[in-house]
């Protein structure tokens, strides 16, 4: 079995999830430290924003991502026999496509 | 290439000595891991918030118990150590800061305003 590998792609992919990781998360942050949300309504406004679907959908995906080469190369590195390794894998593929299943789930009817 | 002597195989793990640039780079993937286990339930408290004014304040509500916010210290570790760390990383591949001494300066600065960040978050969680 043989297939192409990508690891400079990988490698670029992990890098840009990670800046908008980190400048969509300051952002959060920020804004609640300087803006506090003061009920439901502000709260849900809030993810009702078109910008704020579009941007928290590419947080999603930008999670999947990084997550996905984090928690891999982590594997690589420290599990060397086959079946655990391939094991480990598959559960953290499956836990990741479970939380962006169950976060679209959760932000997607929110916006409508 | 005949004549090499085999690696040197030391894994007394109290013996090795870590440099402080490891402990940073050990630390980010323990942080990634722990930030990665911790997603399940950030969704749990996003949807928790979103499904109405009772729903949002339960969700304050769990973040009061002191139980989670043990738990939130952590998670606030991992994401200062893991934010710092990485800008470091992404610096350090864009050639910015490699001269040894430099690169050693700014994995002590990392670590330990990660462990100051998480202090002030301590301070304000209890």
């Amino acid at each position: 079995m043989s297939r192409p590998t990508h690891g400079l792609r990988d490698w670029l992919l992990q890098r840009i999830s990670a800046v908008y990781l980190a400048g969509f998360l300051v952002f959060f942050m920020l804004r609640i430290a300087i803006k506090p949300v003061q009920d439901f309504h502000a709260w849900h406004a809030w993810f009702t924003h078109p910008a704020m679907t579009v941007a928290s959908t590419a947080f999603i995906l930008a999670v999947l991502l990084h997550g996905w080469f984090g928690m891999r190369d982590i594997v690589l590195d420290y599990v060397h026999r086959l079946w655990p390794r391939l094991l480990l894998l598959s559960l953290v593929g499956l836990l990741l496509t479970g939380c962006g299943l169950w976060a679209l789930h959760v932000l997607l009817p929110v916006a409508r | 290439m005949t004549n090499q002597t085999p690696a040197p195989v030391y894994l007394n793990l109290f013996r090795i000595r870590f440099p402080v640039g490891a402990v940073t780079s050990i630390a980010h993937r323990l942080s990634g891991a722990c930030l990665f286990l911790s997603l399940p339930f950030w969704i749990y408290l996003l949807d928790q918030s979103l499904t109405g004014p009772d729903g949002f304040a339960q969700a304050l509500g769990i973040l009061q118990s002191t139980w989670v916010r043990i738990g939130l210290l952590l998670a606030a570790w991992s994401f200062f150590h893991h934010l710092l760390a990485g800008v470091r990383f992404l610096l350090l591949d864009t050639g910015v800061g490699c001269e040894l001494r430099q690169a050693r300066r700014s994995a002590w600065l990392v670590n330990i305003a990660g462990l100051a960040m998480t202090l002030a978050c301590a301070g304000w969680l209890f």
